[in-house]
């Protein structure tokens, strides 16, 4: 027969105050929401702060840029990525593989009714589909076809709605810009032009360019140029993780800089995580302070039932066995604490998410892993803390 | 079970005390089976002295032995295991929880490591004259109904020793008189030891040794 711990437990709920406990508990409820809401956020910023990398298939993409030294600023052959840029990036073991953005080699000019009533020299650039987040299925292009897709920058979309207000032209959404037939044309050498008609494929929020199918880049340059491009002014890389210490320092150390235009919340990164890391440490000394009250609490029990505890001892039952039942009689607390604290984060975060955040793919409703081992990683440290705090009052009994 | 002692003194008694005492500075071995009386007036140290077998102070010169094992060297688990399955003890000042009934007071005993079936509980209070008290708390009994409640406690767990310490200090002579006829079967069952520590010699008390303390 196992020998009960209930006849023992009535004896230690003699003449205990309930309204320490409760505090404590409270208390400890309070600070590991705020622990794990802190965690959680900080997880949401790195996931927004990626905004500007993509990442495909488990690895990141970034482009690159070289830095402009002030006074070499107009030998523009400096800022420029050759091949053998592009072979040694190639070779570095933090990279898996490196792609240009291929420029046009030849005058560009583009009319879109509503926008651009005029010619308005353009830009054009291609980059291999890999490195594209999305490509859509129609983003193909082969000689002889008279319409070539576009992807185009949202910002760049923003430029044009802005040039047609002020045109006096109706504005337009994207969905009704994939209908709208814009002309692109092409001039070569010899003042000969062709004129194609170009259709909105996609918009990207993260490529800040206009891009079109590299199979038209290529036949445009030798057509129209008669050369392909020797030299590329920006760079996009593959790797495994674009914050990876060594990747930042080669790149830092090759006067390179990690094209963060499209970072939106760059500037106030550091800020946010300041924030986010100091409220985690405010929660993290809320569940200090709420374990010492717990403990107090425990003292405070133990010192209560002392008689009884010492009477229990003399007739002959175990320290061993009334420390480890004694401790594990608020292990079902600390879980329903530390449960309620995940339900409110997951709460809260799911409302970030739906509600302030509109769903932005980078996040997820469900609360990070990371909150999770921090909640095992606390129901453990809070199991072990009170296992030896229980341990250390009973030996003073005996 | 063998209890031994040798040259054991309380640490506050002087040294002479050994010369007028039985036990005192003597060397004794106490086995299984015997019924040893030891009588001694107040303040000789009967309370000391089965504290001492029983473990609950150190605070004394010479050794005690349990199976020539110094019970100095035991640890608080080490004595758990051996009050819960070798020694039992009747207290003077009875430790009985005054929150918990008659019947709570003596199956918490029990539940430790029970020799006698839950029934048993009624049927000793019925002999000892409390089982009308069974539900009672304990702070609302008698000295002697209460005297009676640690003495059937003690009787509940297997053991080779069972110390009495003045155990009936708070009975009249017919209660004292059923209560170590119940002692004696049950430690004759067991083929047990009883060491009783009075003020005076218990003509029922069928003992083969006696000391003066």
């Amino acid at each position: 027969m196992s020998l009960s711990y209930k006849p023992v437990k009535s004896l230690l709920q003699t003449g205990t105050s309930g309204t320490s406990r409760w505090l404590s508990y409270i208390g400890l409820c309070v600070g590991i929401l705020l622990l794990f809401c802190s965690i959680q956020m900080l997880v949401n910023i790195q996931r927004l702060l990626k905004g500007n990398v993509i990442r495909k298939g488990g690895y990141d993409y970034i482009s690159i840029l070289k830095k402009i030294p002030l006074d070499t600023a107009i030998q523009i052959e400096g800022t420029y990525f050759y091949q053998k840029d592009i072979d040694e990036l190639k070779k570095q073991p933090f990279i898996a593989d490196v792609a240009p953005l291929v420029t046009t080699q030849f005058q560009v000019e583009i009319l879109v009714p509503g926008v651009f009533t005029t010619p308005t020299s353009l830009y054009l650039e291609s980059l291999r589909p890999d490195f594209i987040d999305t490509v859509p299925s129609d983003f193909i292009w082969h000689p002889g076809n008279d319409t070539i897709p576009l992807i185009i920058s949202s910002q760049f979309f923003e430029v044009f709605n802005a040039l047609a207000r002020s045109n006096g032209f109706y504005q337009i959404t994207p969905e009704l810009a994939s209908t709208i037939t814009a002309k692109v044309i092409c001039y070569g050498d010899s003042d000969s032009s062709v004129t194609f008609n170009a259709r909105w494929s996609a918009f990207s929020d993260r490529i800040n360019t206009v891009l079109v199918p590299e199979e038209f880049m290529r036949w445009a340059n030798q057509t129209f140029a008669g050369k392909q491009a020797s030299h590329y002014s920006r760079l996009y890389i593959k790797t495994k993780n674009a914050d990876d210490e060594e990747l930042t320092n080669y790149l830092a150390k090759k006067n390179y800089r990690v094209n963060k235009d499209k970072n939106k919340f760059g500037g106030a990164k550091p800020v946010l995580e300041g924030i986010f890391s100091g409220l985690a440490v405010f929660g993290l000394l809320i569940v200090v302070l709420a374990l010492m009250l717990f403990s107090f609490y425990l003292q405070l029990v133990i010192a209560k039932s002392r008689e009884s505890l010492q009477l229990l001892i003399t007739m002959g039952y175990s320290p061993k066995w009334l420390g480890k039942n004694l401790s594990k009689r608020f292990i079902p607390t600390y879980i329903l604490i530390i449960l309620i604290a995940l339900a409110f984060t997951e709460l809260m975060q799911w409302a970030f998410h739906t509600q302030i955040m509109f769903s932005r793919p980078e996040l997820s409703s469900f609360v990070d892993w990371k909150v999770v081992a921090a909640a095992i990683t606390l129901l453990v440290l809070s199991v072990i803390t009170n296992h030896q705090l229980v341990k250390r009052l009973l030996r003073r009994l005996n | 079970m063998k209890i031994e002692i040798r040259d054991l003194l309380p640490s506050f008694f002087p040294e002479t005390r050994k010369s007028s005492s039985e036990i005192w500075g003597s060397q004794l071995v106490f086995e299984k089976g015997e019924y040893i009386k030891i009588v001694a007036p107040s303040g000789s140290g009967k309370t000391s002295f089965m504290h001492f077998l029983y473990g609950l102070r150190p605070d004394y010169d010479g050794s005690i032995y349990y199976n020539q094992e110094n019970i100095r060297d035991y640890s608080a688990e080490d004595f758990a295991k051996k009050r819960s399955n070798s020694i039992s003890l009747v207290l003077q000042d009875l430790r009985l929880f005054p929150e918990q009934t008659v019947f709570e007071n003596i199956e918490i005993k029990r539940q430790l490591n029970p020799f006698h079936p839950k029934q048993k509980i009624t049927e000793m209070c019925e002999r000892l004259g409390i089982a009308e008290r069974l539900h009672a708390k304990c702070k609302n009994c008698s000295y002697g109904e209460q005297q009676r409640v640690a003495i059937i406690r003690a009787l509940m767990q297997p053991y080779d020793f069972l110390l009495l310490d003045e155990p009936f200090s708070h009975l009249d002579e017919k209660n004292s008189q059923l209560a170590m006829q119940l002692m004696d079967e049950e430690s004759k069952a067991r083929g047990a030891a009883i060491i009783f520590a009075d003020l005076e010699r218990i003509d029922y008390f069928p003992q083969t040794r006696l000391f003066h303390l």
